[in-house]
């Protein structure tokens, strides 16, 4: 199974730079923000998957529907636990708090399907170019897009090892979930052991092919913002504008609710 | 904390981060299923590394730490919750070494090779867990996304277990090993790199009040257990939920900056020094 998210489609989202991407997905961040009703909070919903619609990801969205729904019951519950309102409905629950609980967690959806929707449309490559195009440390960036790198293989070596210790009778499917951590950590030290062995051949293969030995970079993946691109922020700006000023004005909010 | 920035100069320190958020990743990305509480947190045996990783790689395994956690989120839950995840992870990283080189400064070999070592490493794991929770709990409280009283204490928990639990196995496995290829990162840093400490004494109570004292604080807050002194104080009963949303708000802050401030106080350059001049290199 292929663990990344990214779908390789040919989108108009697709082909956005991934700076005017991340402008989108922080853009998003706080459009979840700005109501406190869940029925105004289902519109801004509609509105990320309607964009995930366009960017042809939605099908990604089966790979977490478990923890969305999981997200959904668990808010609503801590938040009917935890907060107060003032009409009682059955047992410790009361409409505002549950009211309160169920924007909280369509927020919480939103957001999480905005980053989903970031994560299927942009490639490791442009994410670490993006970053540092907006000023982060290329050695940073380096960093995070190597670790996204490994993370596939280091799975794979664990896999193989578990694999190959099966094939001589070591049965790690039985018994609880504790049972099977105990099984599975003593296999998985020789991926720990290994990888961290590697650092210093990393290393030098890196300084070999002249790592940080000048300060100007250059990059085999060239970024531009485009008129295309320049498009999708204004029109994200007119959306988001509109929702604040459809808050200011006094409507999405939630009355009678205390934490 | 200057060699939290200075690290990024030696190509072997960034490499283990790299390596070390790899690691962490790809064993958080398995336990995504096993909710604690959905979108936020989950059973993760995983939170044993930036604990070991912390103590072997110093900054490095900090910035692993950090980095490692927000790839977790790369893979279903990203949100404006990663952040504090981040910040959290970090200082989960970063606590170990800080307070290693405070417990032992004469002997700092990142081992468990006495009972005042274990202990020294089980009081670590609980500091550093405790000011992880805090950071991340304060800040989805702060957004409105999660309770602090939930996430705060479910966290604390939940980190520690796994670095009680597995830390000094993996620490044993690991560190002889590291040790041998010359990757501790007190063996790859330069003194001149490396903050020294100040107050070392008062730093290290000031960690634990920042910390421990935090989420201690922030639980009575969130829990409701300051209402009678409110009530005293003449607020109205409707005006405690307020109160208490503004209480964590506002009264976590000052928790936080001991914590950073104590990180700064610790230092970290008598460890460089003592296991440079041990293993005979010209400091």
């Amino acid at each position: 199974m292929n663990p990344y998210l990214y779908l390789d489609r040919d989108t108009f989202v697709h082909r956005l730079d991934p700076r005017t991407k991340m402008f989108l997905l922080l853009g998003a961040f706080v459009l979840v923000f700005i109501y406190l009703n869940p029925l105004y909070q289902l519109a801004v919903l509609a509105v990320i998957l309607f964009f995930g619609y366009l960017a042809k990801m939605l099908v990604n969205l089966k790979r977490i529907w478990f923890i969305l729904v999981m997200i959904s019951v668990m808010t609503v519950l801590l938040w009917s636990i935890f907060g107060s309102g003032e009409t009682p409905l059955f047992l410790f629950f009361e409409l505002e708090s549950l009211l309160y609980g169920l924007a909280i967690a369509l927020r919480i959806v939103g957001a999480i399907i905005a980053g989903m929707i970031f994560l299927s449309t942009t490639r490791n490559e442009e994410i670490a170019t993006g970053l540092v195009k907006l000023g982060i440390p290329y050695r940073f960036a380096f960093a995070v897009s190597t670790a996204l790198r490994l993370v596939p293989t280091i799975a794979a070596t664990g896999s193989t090892i578990g694999q190959a210790q099966r094939s001589r009778g070591l049965d790690l499917e039985s018994g609880n979930i504790i049972q099977r951590i105990r099984k599975n950590v003593p296999l998985l030290i020789p991926v720990f052991v290994s990888t961290i062995r590697s650092t210093n051949v990393f290393s030098m293969a890196l300084e070999s092919k002249g790592f940080g030995a000048g300060k100007e970079r250059t990059y085999v993946l060239e970024l531009h913002i485009t008129r295309r691109d320049v498009l999708a922020m204004v029109l994200f700006l007119l959306v988001l504008a509109a929702a604040l000023a459809i808050r200011l004005a006094g409507y999405g909010g939630l009355e009678g609710f205390t934490r | 904390m200057r060699e939290v920035f200075t690290m990024w100069r030696h190509t072997q320190m960034v490499v283990l981060v790299a390596l070390s958020a790899a690691i962490y990743a790809a064993v958080l990305i398995p336990f995504k299923g096993f909710v604690l509480i959905p979108g936020f947190t989950e059973i993760r045996p995983a939170n044993v590394f930036p604990f070991v990783f912390g103590l072997l790689f110093g900054p490095a395994g900090a910035w692993g730490a950090a980095i490692g956690n927000l790839i977790g989120d790369f893979f279903g839950t990203l949100g404006l919750g990663s952040i504090s995840g981040f910040v959290g992870n970090f200082f989960l990283g970063l606590i170990p070494y800080k307070l290693w080189g405070a417990f032992f400064a004469g002997d700092p070999a990142q081992t468990i090779d006495s009972r005042k070592k274990l202990i020294g490493f089980i009081g670590i794991v609980i500091a550093a867990s405790a000011a992880c929770a805090l950071w991340i709990a304060w800040f989805n409280d702060l957004l409105g996304n999660v309770p602090f009283a939930a996430l705060g204490s479910i966290i604390t928990v939940n980190n520690a277990v796994a670095g009680i639990v597995l830390g000094p196995i993996l620490l044993l496995v690991l560190y002889p090993r590291v040790k041998r290829w010359g990757l501790l990162w007190t063996e790859i840093m330069h003194p001149e790199e490396v903050s020294p400490a100040r107050l070392r004494t008062l730093g290290n109570i000031l960690m634990w009040v920042g910390s421990v004292g935090g989420i201690v604080v922030g639980l009575i807050i969130a829990l409701g257990l300051y209402e009678q002194g409110f009530a005293a104080a003449g607020f109205t009963p409707e005006g405690f939920g307020d109160v208490g949303a503004l209480g964590i708000g506002l009264g976590m802050i000052p928790f936080l900056a001991l914590i950073v401030i104590a990180s700064i106080m610790l230092g970290g350059r008598e460890q460089v020094v003592a296991e440079q001049e041990g293993s005979g290199r010209v400091v």
